[in-house]
């Protein structure tokens, strides 16, 4: 692979040419976000959720799909049912979300504990940041189910979960990555990229689905 | 395709919504008054719009404590001063028989002061407002449910939502609280949209929920469609002034009726939803771009113009259903004369008269002085109907340019005869020829009636 004359400048300095690739590829992330959100109208958590949630898919690597979404899904299940537990208790908020992470962080531990008994070793292998990447998703989960409901709170979770795996495939893509290295410039796009959808005022692709029903009598 | 995308630039998407709309026209001051529901209240009163009454607010915990419970009337609602979506508010409708300390909900729930107390305190804390941030708790007096209403809703109280831009009504919903939305007028929890046309007031089409078309209200055969809104002139007027006094460039103005007090507002929003489109089968987009630019000057001004572009709709259907036109009891309508000459005037639709008639006046300016000096001349002042035999008469009327037929009248001098000419009449533009008889109309109000023969192809709407 041949890298940028700047990009070998950074490696020499001695930041790891991975850190840089991760570091040129959050705003194409963020732009992958950004586009979802106006032109297609999947809304996700933000955009830091969609955004770390695909770094962390990443950092479950060589497995990371298989795993990252069996535990991104599992935070989601537990976090609902601990609702369901808690809500005929009437708590305040910072209590509850203290208890529903609690429940998820040992909810985890099971499921390694579990993966270690069948001889999963790739899940207990498991670095230690992406795992809490995913149970910090839980408070962003539960201030929407108490906002919006849980019905809105599992359908936006679901679109995290899909951006994030677009963004997977995205960063895992080796072309773009040696792309990136050989001409970091091309992140500058993103700035146009974002500027025009900043500017952007037509329907989401959402929206035609929504409206549907109306176009007729328009 | 390309047609499908032309069709689509009518309606109003999110995008839209927050660039073009809420940004530039929805400035922070606006925004405050409309997240702030006491500040709203106060504000609204002091401009002297109803409001629903303050009975008490608890800023704080030790406010909560030394609380008087027994200050509280028999019914009221409680809520979170910046709660949105209809989230933490509680709604009690009279006192426990016997125990001055519990009230009971709609759904005939007993609710003792410790829950209310409890309730407050997640209120206190911010668990219904957005972000989280601590809140204060108020209670307010509970609105009377219209005798209307009632069939059509679900506990709660239903409210009218208008979508007014740049003085103008644009676009309204009535919102039906149903058994799915737990008594709340809100559409992401299920409640009933229906379309209101402006002109009339009178409701269109509806929805269930977030896009669902239905006909009648669930579990019932009472057809949504064709419900005539009361005080809706008022409902209008109060929306645009809303908007004068808050300074929310594009605001959704929420209004109740209550069955005593009549209507009043709720809150304001400065963010208003897209759902409307839906249940008015209608594009916004369309609307806020015809309003853009206009000067409007006056709140009546305001209404009209939103009544005038914005109605019609169900008058649309009819005619399309019975190929004749709605029109009022009072139209204005086209007269052509001789050599095309146009006036138009006000003129009385009467279904009570068979022919048509026009003020001598009138017929002068279309042209037919001369038809008319000459029939006064020959005719005038002699009793011809008993003078000549009709022969006589018919011979005598034919020297008369223009003049096409007569028509005899009977008055307290006796009978006489009126002449009778041949126009074209434009009612809502379709133009009808027609046989009009010209009599003295100086003293009466309107200068033309026109009569059944000339209103074959129309539909009289009274309320018009």
């Amino acid at each position: 692979m041949t890298y940028h004359p700047l990009i070998a400048f950074f490696a020499e300095q001695g930041v790891p040419i991975q850190t840089v690739t991760l570091l040129l590829m959050l705003p194409i992330v963020a732009t992958l976000v950004a586009f979802f959100r106006q032109v297609v109208g999947i809304k996700a958590f933000g955009i830091y959720t969609p955004s770390i949630i695909t770094f962390a898919l990443l950092a479950f690597d060589p497995n990371g799909l298989k795993y990252g979404i069996a535990i991104f899904v599992s935070v989601i299940l537990v976090g609902m049912v601990t609702r369901l537990a808690l809500k005929r208790f009437r708590l305040l908020y910072l209590p509850r979300v203290a208890i529903t992470l609690s429940i998820i962080s040992l909810a985890i531990l099971i499921i390694l504990v579990i993966g270690g008994i069948y001889n999963r070793t790739g899940l207990a292998a498991i670095s230690i940041f992406p795992l809490l990447i995913m149970i910090t998703l839980a408070e962003k989960f539960v201030a929407t189910q108490i906002e919006k409901g849980s019905r809105v709170a599992f359908l936006l979770a679901i679109e995290t979960l899909l951006i994030s795996i677009v963004g997977y495939f995205l960063v895992s893509w080796d072309a773009l990555t040696a792309l990136l290295l050989s001409y970091p410039w091309i992140v500058l796009l993103t700035f146009l990229i974002n500027f025009s959808l900043g500017k952007w005022t037509g329907l989401r692709v959402t929206e035609y689905f929504r409206f549907r029903k109306i176009f007729r009598s328009l | 395709m390309l047609d499908f995308f032309k069709k689509s630039s009518g309606l109003l998407g999110m995008n839209a919504r927050n660039l073009e709309y809420i940004r530039p026209h929805n400035r922070k001051r606006g925004r405050e008054i409309a997240d702030n529901k006491l500040f709203c209240k106060r504000v609204l009163k002091k401009n002297g719009l109803g409001v629903p009454a303050l009975i008490a607010k608890i800023r704080t915990h030790e406010e909560l404590e030394r609380f008087d419970w027994t200050a509280l009337p028999a019914s009221f609602a409680l809520k979170p001063n910046r709660g949105f979506g209809g989230e933490g508010i509680l709604v009690v409708y009279a006192r426990k028989k016997n125990n001055p300390e519990a009230w009971v909900k709609a759904n005939g729930d007993i609710i003792a002061i410790g829950d209310i107390k409890n309730h407050i305190r997640n209120i206190l804390d911010g668990s219904f407002s957005l972000s989280n941030i601590p809140d204060i708790a108020f209670f307010e007096e509970r609105l009377t449910l219209l005798k209307l209403f009632k069939p059509y809703t679900y506990k709660g109280i239903p409210d009218i939502r208008v979508i007014v831009f740049n003085h103008v009504p644009v676009m309204a919903m009535l919102r039906l609280p149903t058994k799915a939305s737990d008594g709340k007028a809100n559409l992401q929890q299920g409640a009933i949209g229906v379309g209101i046309d402006l002109a009339t007031g009178t409701t269109t089409s509806a929805i269930l929920g977030k896009g669902h078309r239905i006909e009648y209200a669930p579990d019932t055969r009472l057809a949504l469609s064709g419900i005539k809104i009361p005080y809706w002139k008022d409902i209008l007027r109060m929306s645009v002034e809303a908007q004068q006094i808050s300074g929310l460039g594009f605001l959704g103005a929420d209004i109740a009726i209550d069955r005593e007090r009549g209507p009043v507002i709720l809150e304001l929003n400065a963010r208003p939803g897209l759902s409307i489109q839906l249940a008015n089968f209608s594009g916004l987009k369309k609307r806020l771009e015809r309003v853009a630019g206009l000067k409007i000057k006056t709140v009546e001004r305001g209404v009209r113009v939103g009544m005038n572009l914005f109605g019609g709709e169900i008058e649309e259907e009819i005619e399309e259903l019975s190929g004749k036109r709605v029109i009022g009891s009072i139209e204005k309508v086209k007269f052509i004369g001789k050599d095309g000459k146009e006036i138009e005037v006000e003129a009385k639709i009467d279904t009570g008269a068979d022919s048509t008639a026009i003020d001598t006046e009138l017929a002068k300016e279309l042209g037919f002085a001369e038809t008319l000096r000459i029939f006064e001349e020959k005719v005038a002042g002699r009793d011809v109907m008993t003078e000549l035999t009709k022969d006589e008469r018919t011979a005598l009327f034919s020297e008369i340019p223009d003049l096409v037929d007569t028509i005899p009248i009977k008055s307290s001098h006796g009978a006489s005869y009126r002449p009778m000419i041949r126009i074209e009449c434009v009612i809502d533009t379709l133009t009808v020829p027609a046989k009009v008889s010209v009599i003295d109309r100086a003293h009466l109000e309107y200068q033309a009636i026109i009569g059944r023969r000339h209103l074959q192809k129309f539909l009289i709407d009274v309320n018009k």
